[in-house]
Formats: C-alpha cells, structure tokens, sequence
C-alpha cells in the first residue's frame, strides 16, 4: 500500500531509506521532504536535485571565460566545464549541451566532463525528482515514448530535457503527463494509450 | 495600540467567545497547497477571516551577495500586508516596523527546521502575503509557509505550525481573532516542532501567570494536532 509520508515522519524500515530524503535523529530515521512509501521503497514526490558522479545533464552555456565555459543547469550549484586545449568543441553563450557530472566541489561546483553539442531540439524543463520516473525502469518509458514520436529525447538528470525531431509536441504532452502523474501506478500503459489515441488522430 | 477605556466585553454570557467559539477552539482552517505556477512551492490558507499566500523560491544566487553565507543557505523571508488587507493602512510606502519584525521571527522559526547546510552560498525565498486580517495574521503565515516549503521539495525536519494563545479576565483562549487581539489582557503567539515539540517562537503582549502561561501552552500543543492534521492533508491531496 502507498503511503505519503511529509517532513519529520519517521521511516519505519532501514531498506526504506532514499539517502537524500532522510536525516537521522537519537538512531531514528525522518523524512525531509514529500515522499511516497510502497514495498519498502521510498520515492520523493518532491525534492531537488543531488549531483552524483557520471549522470547526464543537459544545460545552456551561459559564459565563456579562458579556462572554463559556466553551464546553467537550472540549478542552485555553480557548474562548470574545464577547457582542454584538445578540445575540438567551441562553445558560444546560449548553445544547449548533454554532459556528465564528473564531481562536485565543497557542495558548491558541479565539475561537467564530456560534453556534447545538441542542436536544432528544443528544451523542456521538469521537476528534477519526476526524472527517474520519465526514464522508466530499463528506459521503457522513455523509450516508449520516443518510439512512438519518433523523437530523439536526451534526459538530463537535473531536469533538462531536450526533444529533437518527429512529434515534438506530443513527445511534450507525454512528458508532461509522466510529470504529472509520477506517483500513481500503472502509468505506463496511461501513456501508451495517450500515444496511441493522438497519433490515430493525426492519422485520421 | 487599541484605546483600553473603551474596552468592549469579549466574553458571551453563555462563556463563549464573541464570534460564538468556546474558548480552547479554532477558528476554521483551511489549507490549500500548490496554489502558483511560477514558485517552486506554495500555499493558501483561510483561517478564520484572515487569508494567507505563500510562496517559495529557491534556493537560488544570494542577492544581495553580502547576505551569502558560505557555509549554509539564508533564508530570506518576507512578510507583507496587502495594502487592501485591513481597516487600517498597510503597504503603501514598504515595509513598516512590525513587517520586519514579523519577516524576522519567521525567518528565525525556518533557519531552525530547513536543512540549510546542504545548499551553502545560496538563498531561499520565502514570501508570505497578508490578503487579508483578522488577528493571528503571524501564525497564519508561519503555519502556511511550512506548507509551501514541503511543498517546494526543501527539505526540512518538521512541518511546523503556529497560534496564538491570549487571556480575558482570568480564562485562556486559543487563537485570538482581531477584536481579542486589540483588547485581551494577553496575546502568545508560539511556533511548535510538532516531532520533537520544541518552541521556534514565542512572543508575548501582556502578562500571565506562570500557570496560565502553562496552560496556554498547553491549549496551543492541543489544538497543533488539528492544524497538523490539516497541513498533512493539504499536502497529500496536491497528488490526489
């Protein structure tokens, strides 16, 4: 059964623990923020985003200085690139880019490594704790939702993503509705028949 | 400060209060979470008369940069009247005295339950308005923040609530409205961690016993389980 949980609830089960939705107080485990309970499982329905090594983003660059290019993550940590002079990209303000979290500095920079260059898409912007539930468990919501657009996603894990080519507006609404509706089951199939209706539409 | 020669009776013959209240009750409350679009969290709550908005921002770049802590996040608070928000005038020329005051206690109840910490070097916003007053305006807002703030996702060791306790004559009332404000012989508004059950604020107008001011508290720890109840709700029925 699902339970909402708010700040200061306690966590009844040690396997229930999110690492980045919980404090410890006198050995007793409390939530810090909006969470769903289910199988032991805790899922934030709200929260922000933490950095760990080697997730994907996607940014805008925001300033281009000698030795680093800043990237606006829409978010509260400073992120960064460090220029190499083997690197064969030049960055220009405003260019969108994929990129991974190669660490976090003192909880203050987010140091970016491999970027890549995405253009001609477009940017949507969600709440940064619906990303897992966008992606799916083994990409299946994401790539159910591309395959029937025919649209390229790239999900960056700060709650950028960036849309490119086939249905772009119906790959939108898809998003937006997994957004929605992260904390309710079944949502898979939802979307697959959200799909399947608007594209018989088109058809028509 | 009301003119106490003119002190109306705020006590009923039956012993109720004068909007017909017993004197350990509430005045209607009700929460509603994720009201705007735009801030990463907010609430709106009707208590009573008093109507209450707030709205959370952040956390985001520290401005003005001397505000920046490097350690830990600031919480910047605002808490403002409407200037269409009572009888008399509010808001015309900024903030007055008692907005800063009211802006600083708040601040002061959040930097005690936000785990400011995890985000140094920036700010969050907080924005609390007054729409609309009928006494209690301070703990209506605290009580409302608390909301919008889970509601943004800040994470937080309790969902705090707020009220006020006051005395007429010699009996303890919860939850004063704007007459008993004027004209009790006390007014206690507190902030409570409903979890641990510590005091974030307490202020108090007038005097009371040391057993009053128990049994205020005491009244005001009872009736934080209803608004409590209420708080949770608001917040669940947003994914409902």
């Amino acid at each position: 059964m699902n339970t909402i949980l708010i700040p200061g609830d306690s966590i009844e089960t040690e396997a229930a623990r999110n690492r980045n939705h919980y404090f410890v107080e006198d050995n007793k485990p409390y939530c810090t923020s909006m969470c769903v309970s289910s199988n032991s499982k805790i899922v934030p329905l709200e929260g922000l985003w933490y950095p760990n090594e080697g997730e994907p983003v996607v940014g805008v660059v925001k300033e281009v200085k000698n030795s680093i290019v800043e990237v606006d993550l829409s978010h509260f940590l400073r992120a960064i690139i460090i220029k190499s002079p083997r690197d064969r990209i030049s960055f220009r303000i405003g260019d969108i880019i994929e990129a991974s979290v190669k660490q976090v500095e003192d909880k203050k920079t987010i140091i970016l490594i491999f970027p890549r260059l995405l253009k001609y898409g477009m940017l949507l912007q969600v709440k940064a704790v619906k990303i897992p539930r966008i992606i799916g468990k083994n990409n299946t919501m994401v790539g159910q939702i591309s395959s029937f657009t025919k649209s390229n996603i790239i999900i960056g894990y700060n709650g950028l993503i960036y849309i490119k080519g086939g249905d772009m507006a119906l790959a939108v609404s898809a998003i937006l509705k997994v957004a929605a509706e992260a904390h309710r089951p079944g949502l898979t199939e939802s979307v697959k028949k959200l799909l399947e209706r608007e594209l018989e539409v088109t058809e028509k | 400060m009301a003119n106490m020669l003119n002190k109306p009776e705020l006590l009923r013959g039956d012993g109720k209060r004068l909007d017909g209240r017993d004197l350990d009750e509430l005045r209607p409350l009700s929460i509603k979470a994720n009201v705007l679009k735009n801030a990463a969290g907010s609430a709106y709550a009707e208590w009573g008369n008093n109507k209450v908005l707030a709205a959370v921002y952040g956390p985001k770049e520290v401005v003005p940069r001397h505000l920046l802590n490097p350690e830990r996040a600031v919480i910047k608070c605002r808490y403002a009247m409407a200037p269409f928000s009572s009888l008399s005038d509010h808001g015309r020329s900024g903030p007055n005295r008692r907005a800063i005051e009211i802006s600083k206690v708040t601040k002061e109840v959040f930097d005690n339950v936000v785990l400011l910490d995890e985000f140094p070097e920036t700010a969050i916003e907080l924005s609390i308005e007054i729409l609309q007053s009928d006494g209690g305006t301070r703990a209506a807002g605290i009580t409302t923040a608390a909301v919008a703030l889970a509601n943004a996702g800040i994470p937080m060791k309790d969902l705090v609530y707020s009220v006020s306790a006051g005395k007429i004559k010699d009996k303890i009332i919860l939850d004063l409205n704007m007459i008993e404000d004027n004209y009790s012989d006390a007014d206690m508004p507190v902030a409570v961690s409903p979890r641990t059950g510590n005091m974030l604020l307490l202020q108090m107008d007038g005097e009371l016993t040391r057993q009053e001011f128990n049994l205020g508290l005491e009244t005001i720890l009872e009736a934080g389980k209803q608004i409590s109840k209420i708080q949770r709700q608001a917040l669940i029925d947003v994914y409902e």
